[in-house]
């Protein structure tokens, strides 16, 4: 049996986990742009992303893009496993019908 | 942890809801400066050759380089403006550019093997191979959205040489063209 995640099931990360295992494996996300896709400010973005990074869930990689500076997030492995244990998981609540 | 059946459904549902979004927002990033160049390249060049057949060799050659030449400018904007980036290597892109070039030397070596051809049956082929490099790409890149419309527009490269063989030009200026730049556009003003 599935069991549900206490760091993803939090609203905002599960916004952030289900964006980013939606791209391809070999994809990355400018930050920016997923703060305006999920509507959040900086802070609490920022703030989720790093407990998604501590758990190894996410990975944070910064890079100059044009001679810009960049921040790009991806899913990890470990991520995408934990994500999809927990849709599991929530799955089965709904088709036990249990509380 | 405690979750109700209620609070299950609204979890999945905004899972749901958040990786429709995503995935719309990465075709909107992607596909649409390439679906319009080229659907406006495809209207332009088989409406000129509806009318001035003689020269629809010229017409399609100038139609490959101009969406050649524009397609690399278009993914060398997003190499550095694009929200999502690739995290392959540089390799994977001229592995690309060769199958694309190798799939068009294996449909000119077939055309010259099957020779006496038409330009109707030629114009086809060409077309259909074009598809089928969509098709192979949505599978390299697991993207149903490219698998679907390549198998469309070959659908509809298939009914006008069957059955509109006088007016396929216009049938995929406006079909086929019609399509990639009606798709481009709609996914720009809507799935922004």
């Amino acid at each position: 049996m599935a069991q549900l995640d206490n760091i993803i099931h939090q609203t905002v990360r599960l916004q952030i986990m289900s964006s980013l295992v939606s791209l391809d494996q070999n994809e990355q996300v400018n930050f920016t742009y997923l703060r305006k896709l999920l509507k959040l400010t900086d802070g609490n973005l920022g703030a989720h992303l790093s407990k998604l990074e501590q758990a190894g869930y996410v990975k944070i990689d910064k890079a100059f893009v044009a001679r810009k500076p960049q921040t790009f997030i991806s899913a990890t492995g470990k991520g995408r496993d934990a994500f999809a244990g927990h849709v599991e998981a929530l799955k089965e609540i709904i088709h036990s019908g249990k509380g | 942890m405690n979750v109700s059946q209620e609070e299950a459904q609204a979890s999945l549902s905004a899972v749901r809801d958040v990786m429709d979004q995503t995935h719309r927002a990465i075709a909107s990033a992607y596909a649409n400066p390439l679906l319009i160049l080229w659907g406006a390249l495809w209207i332009i060049a088989f409406t000129t050759a509806h009318f001035y057949l003689a020269y629809a060799f010229y017409i399609f050659m100038a139609m490959a380089v101009i969406g050649g030449a524009g397609t690399a400018v278009i993914f060398r904007v997003f190499r550095t403006k694009a929200p999502i980036q690739e995290t392959y290597s540089p390799k994977l892109g001229w592995r690309i550019a060769v199958f694309w070039i190798l799939l068009y030397v294996y449909v000119v070596i077939w055309l010259f093997l099957l020779t006496p051809f038409n330009g109707l049956q030629c114009n086809a082929v060409l077309s259909t191979a074009a598809m089928f490099g969509y098709v192979v790409m949505g599978f390299w890149f697991g993207s149903t959205f490219m698998i679907v419309l390549g198998l469309a527009m070959t659908g509809v490269t298939l009914v006008g040489f069957y059955l509109l063989a006088s007016y396929y030009c216009l049938w995929m200026a406006i079909m086929g063209g019609g399509t990639l730049l009606g798709t481009g556009l709609y996914i720009r003003a809507r799935w922004r």
